[in-house]
């Protein structure tokens, strides 16, 4: 691999590194799993890089790899028993932007999206960051349909998880 | 408003709150190696071809192979081992090919398909093996004991006491109980490296699948 090369991928990533960190955010729990986690996704982002074609948008592809990485080809770290795990910290809260109910109704639903299973939370990661049916089914390999009724199932879930 | 949507919103804010790693710290990770499961499927795989090849060859060094040749013919002996290197050959290209095919920026069920397969096929190799050391000693055991002296010296003395039944029984169930132990033994070994190694992918590809019913 030259140096080029090298450099060009360290400055996307640089710069698209909040995807490697929110897809990491999702499928650890603590510090340690999370750089752990970070650190493998871009050893594969790296690794896949060399076949990258520009025509495809660097941050769709990284979508792909970091989601394949961390439902399937990433082992989990006996790190990641660590004690010191997000909690609070996870996904904070500001209480100035938002209400108490609303607060409260995104505390437990963040909670809620980490107890789905990995498939649900690759789907629910995909719909947040704004991708539509199309782009769902395509990354996971399922028909726009079982995308679209998975979602739904989904989202009951989560009501009911709610507003028991 | 819809639960999803009000996450959306709040899900779309965090870019703040992700450490910012530097352009030195990111490239101090690209040159750390994987450890993802397809690296230790790949070692795994290599490590059973050595060891059955390793087996084949320890059976040649130490003269077994040509104790076997003499019971049975020379010819015969021959084709058996071309045939079983044309296997071997046959299941490291499939193994190889398929390896090549497993690509990171394929959606996650190609993926874990292409992975699957992988594993697929060095199983089969296992298989194969398992079958072919079972069918070569109920072949080759009869000769062994019809040449071998010793055996022959025991097989009179048990005729002359009217025990040959007990004594072809008893080799038998020694036989396959060994054969029982050394199979189960690697099962086991296979069960718990794959299982372990792959509890997370054959779940994740179950939720997939089921998706599709």
């Amino acid at each position: 691999m030259n140096k080029e090369l090298e450099h060009s991928f360290v400055e996307l990533l640089e710069k698209h590194q909040n995807i490697v960190h929110k897809v990491c955010r999702l499928y650890t729990n603590n510090y340690d799993a999370h750089n752990d986690l970070f650190q493998e996704i871009t050893i594969q982002l790296w690794k896949a890089y060399p076949k990258f074609r520009g025509d495809a948008k660097f941050s769709t592809w990284m979508y792909r790899v970091g989601l394949n990485t961390a439902i399937t080809l990433y082992r989990k770290s006996k790190r990641r028993i660590d004690t010191h795990t997000f909690n609070d910290f996870e996904f904070k809260i500001k209480a100035e932007d938002y209400d108490d109910t609303e607060e409260q109704q995104l505390k437990i639903l963040y909670k809620a999206v980490q107890q789905l299973n990995d498939i649900e939370k690759a789907l629910v990661f995909l719909y947040l960051e704004d991708k539509n049916y199309k782009e769902i089914s395509e990354t996971m390999g399922i028909s726009e349909v079982n995308a679209r009724v998975k979602m739904n199932r989904i989202k009951t879930k989560l009501k009911t998880i709610l507003n028991p | 408003m819809d639960e999803l949507e009000l996450l959306k919103k709040d899900w779309q804010k965090k870019d703040k709150d992700f450490p910012k790693l530097t352009y030195n710290e990111i490239y101090k990770m690209i040159l750390k190696k994987s450890s993802s499961i397809v690296k230790w499927i790949f070692i795994i795989s290599i490590l059973e071809f050595v060891f059955w090849v390793g087996i084949a060859f320890l059976l040649k060094y130490t003269g077994y192979a040509d104790d076997m040749a003499n019971v049975g013919s020379n010819t015969a002996f021959i084709i058996m081992s071309v045939i079983s290197y044309i296997i071997l050959a046959y299941f490291f290209y499939r193994f190889y090919m398929n390896y090549r095919t497993i690509n990171t920026t394929d959606n996650a069920t190609t993926l874990m398909e292409n992975i699957l397969r992988t594993r697929r096929t060095v199983k089969q190799y296992v298989g194969f093996n398992l079958i072919a050391m079972v069918v070569s000693v109920g072949i080759l055991l009869p000769y062994f004991i019809k040449q071998d002296p010793e055996s022959q010296t025991i097989i009179e003395q048990a005729t002359a006491d009217g025990e040959l039944l007990k004594f072809y029984a008893g080799i038998i169930i020694v036989t396959l109980l060994m054969l029982a132990v050394v199979i189960g033994i690697l099962l086991l070994f296979y069960w718990l490296i794959y299982g372990i190694l792959l509890k997370r992918l054959n779940k994740n590809y179950r939720e997939l699948k089921k998706l599709e019913v």
